[in-house]
């Protein structure tokens, strides 16, 4: 018998995270590959997991709302929202007109700002160092915005179940039409930039393909679905505040790579200021605050309540059992369900594509670990 | 076991099969000021339509209807939910507690429903529903990991939100809040 | 014939040599930062020292001043060594490099055979580096380091032959006379183009720095890399980049000559030298605010199937201009059709595409907003 040497090739597992510059977070992901080809991913999340809906429990519904604002901690405005209409729905009360437009400005600009932290960030991830400078800028401008209105850049607590905290200052309009006007201006630079640059294109094109139905049946929602060529947007299908007296278009790719995506999220910037704009139009004079108790005690019942984040279809189901504390409060977080497509994604992609797949579903984990 | 520390669901439980009801404040689900939406009022019809008798209760709010199930209709009801033409729940919302609610969307109907189902508390079990949607995936995992809810033909349910070793179910009210002390 | 003489007055040049570009790569850092940050609507360093000049110093100072650490596993004598490997084949080929007329540390007759010979070398200390490290993300970065260095250095050759060729000669100052009428980038823009390319790949700044992307591999060969031993790396890269542009300016540029034969005297010499070397620089970072990274497949398709064979279109057309005596502007026309080539191809099957994409998606919500 001859002893013939044996060369075993064998997959490298390769860990990326929780500490790692381009898993936006604590997301872990367990690769393993041949050379630069992945063969498999295992995603590994809770490393954030603050127990956000057993919390929520033990909190009234007014403390609640500052917990939804940590949930995806860019778009913590929307999150309230959803919070406060599952409550607003259970307890039967609607918020007065005035503050419903002055949500849906301030939601629209929020998603603004999430979207312009996904573009520059999303650059930064496939190696372009200059649109994160770009639209930090300018995000910066919609949180000093927030900041003069609600007294926080980030963690809000502006909104109530039943309106607001309290009316916004005096030249609320005026700014956010300033704001408006440059934002178009800024988000029009980066998509200069950006959009059609051949090294980012090469880079996009064709990368972390899902097609419609496999996007539908992971729970993709969002940009990430509507990239993949399904028109669905909560805005839409399910009109909530004053949506449905706004003209929006929907925009949708159609090959679901990562560039659609990406596309998707540009022109929702547009469409989002385009609606601000309508919004601050029809805003009428009057209360923020429905009359009513200060203090929320919603009946028995349970309520599912969905709207459109910045990163999809975010739903709250929320039980009360008639004290002034819910029962049990189930977010469904966008981000988590769109990881769940993370893998077919990869399906034989480079490790550099890792990267880019996972940062266009633009995943936030204070939201997926909750 | 105090009141406050029942688990969600748990009372539909008691009233099928278990032993010795305790007392507790009330079932937090069924309230009599429920009221379906044009949408849901016509959403609940097809449900009621394609569940035909396995549906055991019904109701809804707004434009999302539910249908509690027993466990053992459980699957193929799931499956009717998404092939049936006049539904065609094609995504997943979540899986959730030991009363399981299965929040159906049906992305081509822009149409909303939930499907309820009671486990009993002490050794929660369902058919795994992956086959129908991948997305449930996650949610069963999530179950499983923070309320023990074993999902029968599911054989990934590691943990996801929790370490791999972690004792305890941190969803259930009888687990305490303040007193848990991590190290 | 070596004499001690000699040795002793290659010693102090390459002292002086080794100071001079430490004060460049001083000025690198400062420039590139202040010039990223105007580029991005930023200011830059401000606060050490007026406009930030001495921010370098200060970052110099802190890498020096920082605890050196090495993994557990990691084999430590090659760990140490590697930093040095990388560094000293990017230094050494400064002793051929001339700033003016004479004014070389020792002007070799086979200059740009020196350059090539020692350039190379790099990639060993980026490997070891890598492997030592005994990291999966230095071991990655180890090996894409090798993959795209070894294939750009061919480009590299083939262009710096094309030079060659047509000045007839290896030695860098008389390539630098031979340009007093006409600087070469006008007579070989394609071989001007390969070589900035390939250039920038082999000293890898974006968009072709692969081996060490942040977002991937986080640093790649550098990742367990501290302090003094880290801050060696961040000099040859610096040091290399610095040469690629001085060869740039040399080679194709013109050097200290200024177009149409004007004599300069020595001092000016140094500083156009100086100035279009800056100049080059400055474009080196433009690109880099400007792209995005490129994936290593598509590198290694850039450099195989673009780079390399435009490299030696440009060799087989300077040498059929040579042979068959072709007057010299045929060189140039030569070179812009065939550099055309892979510009039209890029717009017609990337971009374009991608715009008509996009089209397509305004029409069809346009059309949905009729409906």
């Amino acid at each position: 018998m001859s002893a013939e040497p044996q060369t075993d090739t064998v997959d490298m597992m390769l860990n990326m995270g929780p500490q790692h510059p381009a898993t936006h977070g604590v997301f872990r992901m367990v690769l393993s590959i041949d050379g630069e080809r992945i063969m498999g991913v295992r995603p590994h999340i809770g490393y954030l997991h603050r127990g956000s809906e057993k919390l929520s429990e033990h909190e009234s519904y007014g403390q609640v709302i500052t917990l939804f604002d940590r949930l995806d901690y860019v778009s913590n405005l929307n999150n309230e929202l959803v919070f406060v209409r599952a409550a607003e729905e259970l307890m039967g009360v609607e918020a007065p007109e005035r503050a419903q437009y002055i949500r849906t400005i301030l939601c629209e600009l929020n998603r603004v700002a999430s979207h312009l932290l996904f573009i520059g960030t999303y650059a930064l991830d496939v190696g372009a160092m200059t649109p994160v400078m770009y639209t930090f800028r300018e995000r910066e401008r919609v949180q000093n915005l927030f900041e003069h209105v609600t007294g926080a850049r980030m963690m809000h607590n502006y909104f109530r179940i039943g309106g607001l905290k309290e009316d916004v200052p005096g030249d609320f309009a005026e700014r956010v039409l300033s704001v408006v006007r440059r934002l178009r201006a800024g988000v029009e630079e980066t998509d200069r930039l950006l959009t059609f640059n051949e090294v980012y294109l090469a880079r996009t094109r064709g990368v972390g393909v899902i097609n419609a139905e496999d996007a539908i049946s992971c729970g993709l929602t969002g940009p990430c679905l509507r990239g993949s060529g399904v028109a669905y947007d909560v805005r839409k299908a399910y009109p909530y505040e004053v949506y449905e007296r706004l003209e929006f278009d929907v925009p949708v790719g159609e090959f679901g790579d990562c560039w659609d995506r990406y596309w998707v999220r540009l022109r929702e910037c547009y469409e989002s200021l385009r609606m601000v704009e309508q919004a601050l139009e029809q805003t009428p004079e009057g209360p923020v605050m429905a009359p009513g108790r200060r203090i929320a005690r919603p009946p028995k019942g349970e309520v599912y309540a969905h709207a459109e984040n910045p990163r999809g279809d975010i739903g709250v189901f929320l039980v009360s059992d008639g004290t002034d504390k819910p029962y049990r409060v189930k977010v469904r977080p966008p981000s988590f369900c769109n990881l769940v497509g993370l893998e077919r994604m990869m399906e034989g992609a480079y490790v550099a594509d890792a990267v880019a797949i996972l940062g266009s579903l633009d995943i936030v984990l204070g939201e997926v670990d909750r | 076991m105090s009141e406050e520390q029942r688990p969600p669901g748990e009372e539909a439980a008691a009233q099928s099969a278990q032993p010795a009801p305790r007392p507790h404040r009330g079932p937090p689900i069924e309230t009599a000021d429920e009221t379906l939406s044009e949408r849901g009022e016509a959403t609940a019809k097809r449900l009621a339509a394609a569940l035909g008798a396995d549906a055991v209760a019904a109701g809804g709010r707004g434009e999302t209807p539910w249908a509690r199930v027993e466990v053992g209709a459980l699957a193929r009801v799931l499956r009717r939910c998404r092939d049936d033409d006049a539904l065609r729940m094609d995504m997943l919302h979540y899986v959730e507690r030991i009363e399981l609610d299965y929040v159906l969307a049906s992305v081509a109907h822009n149409r909303k429903a939930i499907i309820k189902v009671d486990l009993p508390a002490d050794a929660p079990s369902a058919p795994t529903a992956t086959r129908l949607w991948q997305a449930a995936a996650w949610y069963e995992r999530e179950a499983h990991d923070l309320f023990g809810v074993a999902f029968e033909g599911n054989d990934d349910l590691a943990p996801l939100l929790l370490f791999e070793g972690f004792e305890g179910r941190p969803g259930l009210k009888s687990f305490p809040l303040h007193e848990y002390e991590e190290y | 014939m070596i004499e001690a003489r000699d040795v002793l007055y290659i010693g102090a040049g390459l002292f002086a040599l080794f100071n001079g570009l430490m004060v460049v790569t001083l000025s690198l850092v400062w420039l590139e930062r202040k010039f990223l940050g105007r580029l991005q609507g930023r200011v830059g360093p401000t606060r050490v020292g007026p406009f930030g000049l001495l921010q370098a110093v200060a970052d110099a100072l802190k890498l020096l001043m920082k605890e050196d650490v090495s993994p557990g596993p990691a084999a430590r004598v090659i760990f140490y060594a590697a930093p040095l490997l990388v560094f000293v084949p990017g230094f050494i080929v400064w002793l051929t490099i001339p700033f003016a007329q004479d004014m070389a540390v020792r002007n070799l007759e086979l200059g740009i055979f020196f350059f090539i010979a020692f350039s190379v070398l790099s990639i060993v200390g980026l490997v070891l580096a890598g492997w030592s490290s005994a990291s999966k993300y230095a071991v990655l970065g180890g090996f894409r380091s090798a993959a795209q260095l070894v294939s750009y250095e061919i480009p590299i050759i083939m262009t710096l032959l094309t030079v060659v060729i047509v000045a007839g000669t290896m030695n860098i100052a008389e390539v630098v006379e031979a340009q007093a009428s006409v600087p070469y980038v006008a007579l070989l823009p394609l071989a001007a183009v390969v070589f900035l390319l390939a250039g920038i790949a082999e000293v890898g700044r974006t968009p072709f720095d692969i081996y060490f992307a942040e977002s991937e591999v986080v640093g790649g060969p550098f990742v367990e890399y501290s302090g003094a031993h880290w801050a060696v790396f961040f000099l040859a890269e610096y040091v290399s980049t610095f040469v690629i542009a001085a060869l740039t300016a040399l080679l194709f540029l013109g050097g200290w000559r200024w177009p149409f034969g004007a004599d300069l005297p020595p001092a000016a010499g140094v500083a156009l030298v100086l100035a279009k070397t800056y100049a080059v620089v400055l474009a080196i970072f433009w690109l880099r605010a400007t792209y995005p990274r490129l994936r290593i497949d598509q590198l290694m398709s850039l450099g195989w199937k673009a780079l390399i064979p435009l490299s030696f279109a440009a060799v087989i057309i300077a040498a059929a201009q040579r042979f068959y005596g072709w007057p010299t502007w045929s060189l140039t026309a030569l070179s812009v059709i065939v550099l055309a080539v892979p510009a039209i191809l890029q717009v017609r099957l990337q971009r374009r595409p991608a715009m008509e994409r996009a089209r397509r998606y305004a029409r069809r919500a346009m059309a949905e907003r009729a409906r």
